[in-house]
Order: structure tokens, then sequence, then C-alpha cells
């Protein structure tokens, strides 16, 4: 039975007939959920409560499935995490783990139509500007010690005085705006709604700094872009004084020079810390980075991660880091996740992952990692590939490169187990142990 | 920069001597030439020549020598700003092509085609791309292959026989009403364009196609770019993102090949001025070419050479100024 099992993974042909059945299921499938995507709907639909108000973002059960004509790809099978206010997640795997499409699903940004979010939710904690009845954002007006509402007098746009109700700015000049908090369901918004949570709340940095800004134009432009489309009341100065202050922040030298620049006249390092200063521009809760350091060198690299680092403590949110470098996660983490072929299979603080990894997949890359005191010529590694993520067994998918194997293994996919009040790990190796 | 232009037009007047060259050989190498013709309708018409006479007809054409002689001759002659008479009628080469009816009546058919090839294909392209392999994209390709695809004697055929014959609503060709006096310059100019709808319709459903297809693979290629990644993940409207991010990205290489148009402005439709009977450039040079008519082909291939080697060049200088990646020097 087992040898059989086998067999049909291996097989990596179709016939033309199956290919046009499964391209038909699928384009069905897709054609709904893509309907979902654009459809309009009230915003009690998409509210949520969190289970932990201590969270920013809990992810529940998330499915982010791609129809190919060769079948369902699972990339993301039923991952479950959360992110606490203030913290730094780090979630480690292997490519074509799962890791990135995780993130991308909060950011609601996989290329449809064959990419779908297809179960599960996604809860965010977001900080959003309050709305009154016509849909307008509410400033918070100056007053003085009697509570009356100051007046000040502006000029119109034909240059009339007019006493109006004094804005509050804070120290940027910017206006300020009565917000709330809501929790949103990011799986069920619509793509329209997403426009204000995506840069506003949830900023992400990608991992290819190289092409991920616009070549066409200059780094002023693509950064004011974010203050004027997520700060109500900014202006183009605002704008650029800000960008400016950003730049600064983020350790660029010469900020009003690299305002006029394009993207390809800045170093690999730069441009990264150009997108950070982008993420940055409309102060995001939650900032995600997508192997934020893998296309930079060491000494960049190290930069990086400080400036994150510092960051965390300034923005008052927290960072979703993916990164498939251990060392990176030592540093930066919290708490880690490690996924496997787009599922969790071990979670917990940074330190009872290092220090008692359980699953021995994570046993197996912690082994990889080159140390300064190995004496080995070769390093570590496990053995074969992550299955192919069409028809997935229905066993641990890490059973045929597990060197610990039991007979349990054979049996269902092992759920969750808890190893601390922390630390959690699916494998079948530990379910023995508590029933003990 | 200044450098760099000067440099290139030193090197297109080297190209363009190569291909006077080329082109003098090809035209005298043709299996007949024009004084064999005039012979040829001499002796139809019952009249007979002798070989002293047809030694003197060559002698008096210029087409006595050899090849590197006569292009010699032609050479020297161009660079006095000669370009001789047409053999057909004798009259000033220069003045018989810049004709302000013949190639204005070209111009105005391809100037008008390409705006609208333009305003037609660009939209079209974007549409596909961004709704790939959805039913929209699918019937727009369809359309814009089966364009490509028709012969334009034939697709001009059927235009005319649907729209002057069935319809009646556009005259049949011809370039005004015969026998019409017009009261105002602007029932004259509707009498013109009337004429010109269908010519011009031909040649536009029939450009469409390419542009379509290269805006579309452009859009596809940019839409799949880490920055519009990056714009998507800012926030930004799907619009801004693909009329702001994709669109300035997907136009450097349909505005650089805006320059490579000027010469296909200027060079006229000769198969479509033939079908609708327009006294157009293209008719005019495809007549000159059967006849063997030495200077007028040379000077009309020479200036739309010319106009190509200027487009290119123009077409390089306006990468410089669409895309900032690109400095000249």
């Amino acid at each position: 039975m087992e040898k059989d099992s086998i067999n049909k993974n291996e097989k990596h042909y179709l016939t033309g007939r199956e290919v046009r059945e499964i391209a038909k299921q699928n384009s069905k499938k897709m054609r709904e959920l893509e309907k979902r995507k654009m459809r309009k709907c009230k915003e009690e639909e998409f509210l949520s409560t969190m289970k932990d108000p201590s969270n920013i973002l809990e992810i529940e059960n998330l499915h982010t499935y791609f129809f190919t004509d060769q079948g369902v790809v699972k990339a993301v099978n039923g991952v479950s995490f959360s992110i606490p206010l203030n913290s730094t997640i780090g979630v480690v795997g292997e490519s074509g783990c799962g890791k990135s499409i995780t993130a991308m699903s909060v950011m609601r940004l996989i290329q449809g139509p064959s990419g779908q979010i297809v179960d599960g939710s996604i809860r965010f904690r977001a900080n959003d500007f309050k709305k009154d009845s016509q849909g307008k954002y509410i400033p918070i007006y100056e007053k003085d010690e009697n509570g009356n509402i100051i007046k000040e007098t502006i000029k119109d746009k034909k240059n009339n005085d007019v006493i109006v109700d004094k804005i509050k700015r804070d120290s940027k000049g910017f206006p300020l705006y009565e917000r709330e908090e809501k929790v949103y369901d990011i799986v069920n918004m619509p793509i329209k709604e997403m426009y204000r949570v995506r840069g506003r709340q949830i900023a992400m940095v990608f991992q290819e700094p190289m092409t991920s800004l616009n070549p066409v134009f200059t780094v002023g432009n693509q950064l004011d872009e974010v203050s004027l489309l997520h700060i109500p009341g900014a202006t183009k100065e605002l704008a650029k004084k800000r960008t400016i202050q950003m730049l600064e922040m983020v350790g660029i030298a010469s900020p009003e020079r690299i305002y006029d620049s394009f993207p390809h006249e800045l170093s690999g390092g730069m441009r990264q810390r150009v997108m950070i200063a982008m993420a940055l521009a409309a102060e995001p809760r939650l900032i995600i980075a997508d192997e934020p350091t893998t296309a930079l060198d060491v000494t960049i690299q190290a930069q990086i991660l400080d400036l994150f680092n510092e960051l965390k403590s300034r923005i008052n949110g927290s960072i979703l880091l993916i990164t498939h470098d251990l060392g990176v996660i030592a540093e930066m983490a919290d708490y880690v996740i490690v996924m496997y072929a787009g599922r969790v299979i071990e979670q917990g603080t940074a330190l009872e992952i290092y220090n008692n990894p359980c699953h021995p997949y994570t046993i197996g890359l912690q082994k990889s990692k080159p140390t300064m005191d190995s004496s080995k010529d070769d390093l570590y590694n496990i053995k074969g590939n992550v299955p192919n993520p069409i028809n997935m067994p229905n066993y641990c998918y890490f059973k045929e490169r597990c060197d610990k194997c039991i007979n349990r293994c054979s049996g269902d996919y092992p759920n969750m187990v808890k190893i601390s009040e922390t630390h959690y790990v699916a494998c079948h190796l530990y379910e023995e142990k508590e029933n003990e | 920069m200044f450098k760099y232009i000067i440099k290139r037009i030193l090197i297109s007047i080297l190209i363009l001597l190569g291909v006077s060259f080329l082109l003098y050989a090809l035209l005298r190498l043709m299996p007949t030439d024009f004084v064999e013709q005039k012979i040829l309708n001499l002796y139809q018409a019952g009249a007979t020549t002798s070989d002293e006479f047809i030694r003197q007809m060559y002698k008096t054409y210029g087409l006595d020598g050899s090849i590197i002689e006569g292009y010699l001759r032609w050479l020297n002659s161009a660079l006095h700003l000669d370009f001789g008479n047409s053999f057909i009628n004798q009259r000033p080469v220069l003045s018989e092509i810049f004709d302000k009816n013949r190639m204005g009546t070209s111009f105005f058919v391809a100037a008008v085609a390409t705006v609208f090839e333009f305003l037609i294909a660009i939209p079209l392209g974007v549409t596909a791309a961004t709704h790939q392999y959805s039913l929209r994209d699918y019937i727009i390709t369809i359309f814009v292959l089966i364009g490509i695809s028709l012969p334009s004697f034939f697709f001009g055929q059927v235009l005319k026989d649907i729209f002057a014959n069935k319809l009646g609503w556009f005259p049949v060709s011809g370039m005004k009403t015969a026998g019409i006096t017009y009261d105002s310059a602007w029932d004259a100019f509707v009498d013109y364009a009337r004429h010109m709808f269908i010519p011009i319709l031909t040649v536009v459903i029939l450009s469409i196609g390419s542009r379509m297809r290269m805006t579309r693979t452009n859009m596809l290629e940019v839409l799949n770019s880490d920055y519009i990644r990056t714009a998507r993940a800012k926030g930004l409207s799907e619009n801004r993102v693909i009329y702001k991010h994709a669109f300035r990205n997907t136009m450097i290489p349909l505005v650089t090949s805006l320059a490579g148009l000027i010469p296909s402005l200027f060079s006229g439709a000769m198969i479509t001025e033939t079908v609708f009977d327009l006294e157009g450039i293209g008719k005019y040079a495809l007549n000159a070419m059967t006849q063997g008519d030495i200077p007028v082909i040379m000077t009309y291939n020479m200036f739309l050479a010319t106009l190509s080697v200027m487009g290119i060049l123009l077409s390089d200088l306006m990468y410089a100024v669409v895309d900032p990646r690109v400095k000249l020097a």
C-alpha cells in the first residue's frame, strides 16, 4: 500500500483529458473566489473580534491554494499562529514551504485568479480613522482651558479670509484625526477595502530591493505617494518633509539628494533602506519583512537588522520576520514559527526553539547551520526534498526525509503537541511521551 | 550628449552611402529597364528602330556605362542636390515626389491612421493584459489576430463592398467627387474626409494588431514585476497601480517605437492606395518601379532611408528621455 502511494506521488505527467478536467474544476472555483474578492459589502461583514486582546494579528487555519492545470497546489495548508503587540515573530523554513505565501495572504497580495485564499481567517486589530455619518474623517480640534474650540483664520482658494475651527496638528504639521480600534477579518475583506489596510496598517518590505522600486519614478515620488495616500490632510510639502525625515531615520546620509535620485542610482542596501522608509511612512502597526536581508551582503545585513531592532521600539507595533537564516531569527525574534510544506510544524519562543528543538526537521535545520567551531568539512543536510505540493500524502509530510520514524508515522498527520506553555510541535514522537 | 548625436549622424551618412549604392545596383540589375520598355512599346506600335537609336537612348537616360559608373554619376549630381528628372514625364523628381497632393494624401492617411491606431490599440492592449485569460482578452486577441492576418488588398475590397456598394455611406474610390464645386473650404474638407474614410479604416484595422500585441506583452511583463507588487502593498488602488506605475513602464518601448514610425508616415500605402485609387506617393512609387524610373525610385527610397536612419537616432534619444536608467554617451 505504501509503495502504491509513493508511485502515485511520483507520477508527474497527466493525460490531456485529466488536465482539462482539472482546469474545468479549477475555473469554477476560481471564478467563485474571484467574485467574492470583488464584491461590495458592508463593513459589518468583515468585522470580527480577537480571541486574545493582546494580539494584533491572529491567523487561524489559513489555506492558500494555487489552482494550476496540474492540480491544486496547497501552498499554505492550515497555518495558525498569532502575533502579540510589540513583538517580533520569526517564520523559518526552507524555500517553498509557504512562508512568503502566508505573508502575502495577510496583505491579500496573492496573484489571482490562480492563487486564492480558500479557507481560514486572518484577524487584524487595526487602528483606523473614525468616520462620521458622511464617511469623512473626524478631526481633533484644539481646545482652550474652558473646553471651547479655538478658532483660526485661514485663506481659502479665492484668497479670502475665513474663520474655521483650529485642527490639532502633530509635531510634523499633519492634522490629527480621531482614531478607533477595529478588528478586521482580512480573509473576508473585499480587495477594495484592503487598500486602507495595506501600507497604512500593515506594511511590507520585500526580499528583492533591486527590483522592488519602480525604475521610472524618483525615490521621493514613490515615498511621498505613501504619505499622500494614507495620512489625511497631507499636502505635497508635508509629504516631502516627512519623506526626508523617514530617509534620515533609516540612516540615509544625504536624504535631500536621495529624494531626487532614481532607484538605479542607489546600492542594494540603500534601496532596502528606502523600502523600509516606505514601509514606515504611514506608521503601520505591523511590518512584514519578507527575507529583507537575503539579497544583501553580510555587513549590510547586520546594519539592516539593527535598523529593524531599533524600529521596533519606535513604531509601537510588531514585526513579522520571514527568513531562512536561523542566525537572523536568533538575533531578532521573540517567538519562532517553523514551517514545512505549508504547515506549522513547531512553534515556541526563540530560546525554546534554540535550546530544545523538538521536531526532527527543526533539529536538522539547526544542524545544517555552519558554526565557527565545527571541524567537519561537510555541512549536515536533510536528505531529500519537500514533497510534491500536488497530491500531498495524508501522513506526516516529513516522513520520507525523517531519520527518527516510528510506526505511528504512517498514520494520520500528527496534531500539535504541547511541550510547554508556549512550545508546540507537530510530531508523533512527542505524542507518545504526552500519553505516558 | 551633443558629441553622441554628432557621432551618430556621421555614422548615418556612411549607412546612407551604402544604402544608396545597394539601391542603385539593384535597380540596374532589374531584368528590364526603362529604355527596353520604351522600345518594346515602339515595336508594338509598329515602328522599327536602329541599333544606333537604341544606343543613343541608353546614353540619353544615363544607362550606358557600368553600374559603378552610373552610380558615381548619380552620386555626384545628388551631392549637388540635383536629383534629375523623371524618365516617364521629364519633370523634376523633387517636385514630383513632394507634390502637395501626392505626398499630402499619403501623409494624411498615414498620420490619421497612426493616431487612431495608438488610440485604439493601447487601451485594448492594457485591458487585455489586466484581464489576462478572461473572455475579454480572448475576444480582443481573436479580432486583432484576424486584423493582422488579412491581406490589405482583400480586406480593403471587403470594406469597400460593405460601406460603399452595399450601404452607400462613402464613395467607392478616388479623392473627390467628380465634377463638384465646393461652396466653402469646409465642404471641400468633408468631401475629402469622406473619400479617405475607408482607406484609413483599412489601414487602422490592419495595423492595430501588432501594436496591441506589443502593448499587451509589455503590460503583462510589467504587471508581473516586483515593483508592481510594491505599489499594491503600499495600498494604491488597482487603477493607480496600472495607470501610474505600470503604464509609465509599458510606454517606454511604445514611445520609442513611435520614432521608428516616421518613415511610414511618408512612404504611402502602396496596395491600399491602389485599391482605393488614391493619388498617393505609394501608388506613384509603385508605378515608377514597374517602369524602371531610376531617378524617382532612387530619390524616393533615399528619402525614406534618411527618415529611417533619423527615426532610429530619434528613438534612441527618446529612450534617454523616457527611461531614466538610460544614459547616452
